[in-house]
């Protein structure tokens, strides 16, 4: 097991998926509670199309990915508001849209590039040091931001339309929330890869909403369910050579259909 | 009662989407007042709690709330508004508690980033104190029935300690005991922090009961009055057609309307 830590490859793959495992369960939660869980399905595959193009065109692929992610939220925000629409649809029309650029960019690009798949599929264990210095920076300021506005997030989840009307700036905060969304599926989009990447997001919450009765709880068993399941998936990932990605997904579903199956809030743990 | 209104609309019109709302809508309301609204269905009671609430501006005319005009309406001057919102009862699996819920209230004052201080601590148990809900704070708040929600939600906004309370259908979905303890608890926070209360409803005679003033709404201002005013045949069947019957009990006019009208 410690020879395991000697190097620098599993270093990474556990410190990288330490931060993603707690950015996308923590922030997990306020999208599960407000139901805008899809967003990140959505940013996962506009931020993949932005890593087709900067294959393609030789650019930066984690500055594509954090620039077509955003422009995600932005440009569905924007045609939500202005088609009056419900975020669902603008959001549908977008993931598709992007990851047929995507395809698009792929079939321009000379032979085979397995290095766009790893982005598809995710490769934790192929985390640069790099990456890691990107992902740590970007983990911490979504872990400042969350914790700052924690209160007001907590609100606005809970009821909109409240919060607004007692002098939460709650439309702003909304749409911050939705960029903190999207950087966080970006910087776990090498590591756990495109398609999957919304599972982090989702699940980890969802099977916490089955043991917790406030808001911290949730919080903390997400980010364990997260956590764990990301270190266990690493863990698997290199003792029997599975990938990693879906290794970490299976791992945290056998979790949450373990809580649906047993929920602890039925079995009186209230206390926390 | 002071003689300078807290809220003045004068000609003020409302619309969604071009679709008029309210219209030339012109109304006092003073420190203190208990006002009832009531009106049929799109006659534009929910548009002028929005309103009041500045998060709908009037398209002309004008919009006093306290000292300023309702569009310059900034965070502060709604943390003064306390807001009942008609809501669907929570789902039961919402991870929050009584405590949170109402601790909720103090929010809009304390600002952005800031954590609440014993001081809010104090007020959050008071205001569930007043609502006979402080025992259960730590209670999962999706687990209570829906007229024990209104309750807690009554605290959230008594939390802010509002000047102005708006109440938006508070009885609506309660079984008929637990609306009778609703209608008791308002009047006492009405009497106990001197709030300025605006009630809308469907329920004419509820209202009736409790309110000082009645504003009979239908897209624009059809009647304002006491109670014993607008509870006639001549006010109300202009507003709600022809099958308003008008019967006494305990020597009281009591309402009834056809179905179509009394159903949300």
């Amino acid at each position: 097991m410690l020879e395991l830590l000697s190097y620098g490859f599993m270093q990474r793959a556990f410190i990288a998926s330490l931060l993603i495992g707690l950015v996308c369960s923590t922030i997990g939660v306020f999208a599960v509670l407000r139901g805008i869980t899809f967003i990140g399905a959505g940013t996962a595959h506009a931020a993949f199309a932005g890593v087709t193009l900067a294959f393609l065109t030789g650019l930066p692929p984690f500055l594509m990915a954090v620039i077509s992610g955003l422009s995600m939220v932005w440009v569905t925000t924007y045609v939500q508001e202005k088609g009056k629409m419900k975020p669902d649809v603008p959001i549908g029309v977008f993931y598709t849209f992007t990851m047929a650029l995507a395809i698009f960019f792929i079939g321009l690009m000379q032979g085979y590039r397995p290095e766009v798949f790893a982005y598809l599929f995710g490769s934790i264990l192929s985390v640069t040091q790099s990456d890691l210095i990107v992902i740590l920076v970007l983990s911490l300021a979504i872990l400042l931001v969350l914790a700052l506005f924690f209160k007001e997030f907590h609100f606005i989840s809970f009821d909109q339309e409240m919060a607004e009307a007692s002098g939460i700036p709650a439309k702003k905060l909304s749409f911050l929330l939705l960029n903190l969304i999207a950087l966080a599926v970006v910087i776990a989009l090498k590591a756990v890869g495109a398609i999957l990447v919304f599972a982090l997001l989702v699940i980890p919450a969802a099977a916490a909403q089955q043991w917790a009765h406030n808001m911290r709880s949730m919080m903390i068993y997400s980010a364990l369910i997260g956590v764990g399941a990301s270190w266990t998936g690493v863990l698997l990932s290199y003792w029997f050579d599975v990938p990693s990605g879906a290794t970490i997904v299976l791992l945290a579903s056998a979790v949450f259909l373990f809580s649906v199956l047993f929920p602890g809030k039925r079995q009186g743990l209230r206390r926390f | 009662m002071t003689a300078q209104p807290i809220v003045q609309f004068s000609q003020a019109s409302f619309a969604y989407n071009g679709h008029t709302a309210l219209e030339d809508l012109t109304l006092d309301l003073h420190e203190g007042e208990f006002v009832g609204v009531i009106g049929p269905n799109g006659s534009g009671k929910t548009t002028l709690l929005k309103a009041l609430l500045g998060l709908m501006h009037p398209v002309s005319g004008a919009l006093q709330i306290f000292d300023c005009a309702c569009q310059a309406l900034r965070c502060e001057h709604r943390a003064r508004i306390g807001y009942l919102p008609q809501k669907e009862k929570t789902d039961p699996n919402y991870p929050i508690t009584i405590w949170e819920v109402a601790m909720m209230g103090r929010y809009g004052s304390l600002g952005l980033i800031k954590r609440p201080s014993k001081a809010d601590r104090e007020i959050v148990l008071d205001a569930l104190d007043s609502v006979d809900m402080a025992d259960l704070k730590d209670h999962p708040f999706g687990h209570l029935s829906g007229g024990e929600q209104q309750r807690v939600l009554i605290a959230r906004a008594l939390a802010q300690r509002p000047e102005i309370l708006l109440l938006d259908e508070p009885t609506t979905g309660i079984d008929a005991t637990t609306q009778r303890r609703l209608v008791e608890l308002i009047c006492k926070v009405h009497q106990a922090y001197r709030l300025t209360i605006v009630l809308v409803t469907h329920d004419i005679n509820m209202i009736s009961s409790i309110a000082e003033t009645i504003l009979l709404l239908k897209t624009k201002l059809y009647a304002k009055g006491p109670p014993a005013e607008i509870l006639t045949k001549d006010v109300l069947s202009p507003v709600y057609g022809e099958e308003v019957i008008i019967a006494k009990r305990d020597q009281k006019p009591y309402i009834i309307l056809s179905d179509e009208h009394h159903h949300a």
